[in-house]
């Protein structure tokens, strides 16, 4: 077998590892604990690069929704290196209260909260909220449950909730998810999730390609060839 | 050789178990790259008021009085309470809407609502967070072969009893070492008959079929 060949090989064979750990990671999110053992957390996996590639099209967007979010061109950019992206959501948060009247909300019951106004459907508002937030809190059971294995299989993830906004925002995620948030998973050498330089929407790895291999070497050699 | 007995062995493994879930919990993934919980173990007598606030609320909560009960019969055995709070203003800026209010400024501004479980209104970020340590610290103790399960009623009355100070939110982890795991399939509260007479007022049409409007 040639380097090269086996080289492609192991290309191919860490997409199927990155196919595997998806999925277990998803196994591992929805056995989590839910509040008050009511399920309520979907989860749904990217691992097409074009899918992934839409969604980081649609949080680059919404960079330009709230000056709050600039920093969801950074996420965009991480979330192209990603080999897959897992969005969880929940789906009782916005219409099926927990009932227990905890005031997380700030509404003392969950009859004032099911009363409550609820956000306008702008650009600008990325969960249309109040939500009920004993509900909504089991995202965090989920993606810890889907951390926690990723840690032991050795899977490199960053957490995200730029992407579960425009996921929300796309309709990839079911109508009536409330809040949803993103875990992106890698099988690579170096995480694409950690040591990120300031700038990174212009300075990273596909720009760098593009102004030093793509477009300086071509020049390069038409001039010393 | 110097012999130790069981008794001896299962406790001090308990509390350095719950010395590492409060560092799996302190070192939690959480988003904003800052932590701001505060956390706290409780010894018998504090899970001991816990118990009989929580068996106070019977007439307005069962679970709560449900989980009283319980906690009377866990701390007859090895048991920990790991109690992590939070504040619940925003400093995210994310500005996300989740909240209900339109910034987190305008939630920082609202007026603050007192109840006994928990103060709001919250950021869900902020509880994310919270709940992000909870379950790293539910998970450090899975692993390391302790019987856990996550409270939101032991957190409540810790917060009204001012077991935990200077947070707006809580949530409890509870450990044991008991021979038997305590937290699922608590059967022994119920009677048959109590729990028949409970299952056919909550789901009647259960055992009687759908029969249609039923007059009063």
């Amino acid at each position: 077998m040639s380097m090269e060949r086996s080289i492609k090989q192991f290309e191919a064979d860490r997409m199927d590892a990155v196919k595997i750990a998806a999925r277990l990671l998803l196994a591992s999110a929805t056995t989590a604990p839910r509040v008050g053992g009511v399920g309520e957390c979907t989860i749904h996996i990217l691992d097409d690069e074009c899918d992934i590639e839409d969604l980081c099209q649609k949080v680059e967007e919404m960079a330009t929704d709230n000056e709050s979010w600039q920093f969801f061109l950074r996420d965009a950019q991480m979330l192209r290196d990603a080999d897959a992206v897992l969005l969880i959501t929940s789906l009782r948060s916005k219409t099926d209260p927990a009932d227990i009247n905890c005031n997380m909300c700030g509404k003392l019951t969950c009859e004032y909260l099911r009363e409550a106004e609820e956000l306008p459907r702008e650009p600008a508002v990325a969960y249309p909220g109040p939500l009920c937030i004993f509900r909504a809190n089991n995202i965090a059971y989920a993606i810890d449950g889907m951390i926690s294995l990723a840690r032991n299989l050795g899977i490199d993830y960053g957490l995200f909730w730029s992407a579960g906004a425009a996921a929300m925002r796309m309709g990839l995620l079911p109508k009536n998810t409330g809040f949803a948030m993103a875990v992106g998973i890698s099988v690579t050498e170096k995480s694409p999730f950690r040591d990120i330089p300031l700038q990174y929407a212009h300075y990273n790895e596909k720009t760098m390609h593009d102004r030093i291999i793509r477009r300086l070497w071509p020049q390069f050699r038409s001039i010393y060839s | 050789m110097a012999i130790r007995e069981m008794d001896d062995l299962v406790q001090h493994g308990l509390d350095r178990v719950v010395e590492l879930m409060a560092l799996a919990a302190h070192n939690s993934i959480r988003l904003g790259g800052r932590n701001t919980i505060k956390m706290i173990t409780v010894g018998r007598e504090e899970m001991e008021m816990i118990a009989e606030f929580c068996f106070s609320l019977g007439d307005m909560s069962p679970l709560a009085a449900r989980d009283g009960r319980h906690m009377i019969d866990l701390i007859k055995e090895p048991c920990s309470l790991l109690i992590i709070g939070d504040k619940r203003r925003s400093y995210f800026n994310y500005d996300c809407g989740a909240c209900g209010y339109r910034t987190c400024r305008d939630l920082n501004r609202a007026e603050q609502m007192e109840s006994l479980t928990a103060r709001g209104p919250s950021c869900q970020f902020r509880n994310i967070n919270m709940n992000l340590a909870a379950s790293a610290a539910a998970c450090a103790a899975w692993r390391l072969g302790l019987h856990c399960r996550v409270f939101s009623t032991f957190g409540f009355a810790a917060l009204a009893l001012e077991i935990i100070e200077d947070v707006d939110l809580v949530v409890s982890v509870s450990v044991s070492a008991a021979k038997k795991d305590p937290y699922f399939d608590r059967h022994k509260f119920w009677t048959t008959e109590y729990w028949e007479e409970i299952f056919n007022k909550e789901f009647p049409t259960y055992n009687r079929g759908f029969i249609g409007a039923i007059e009063e």
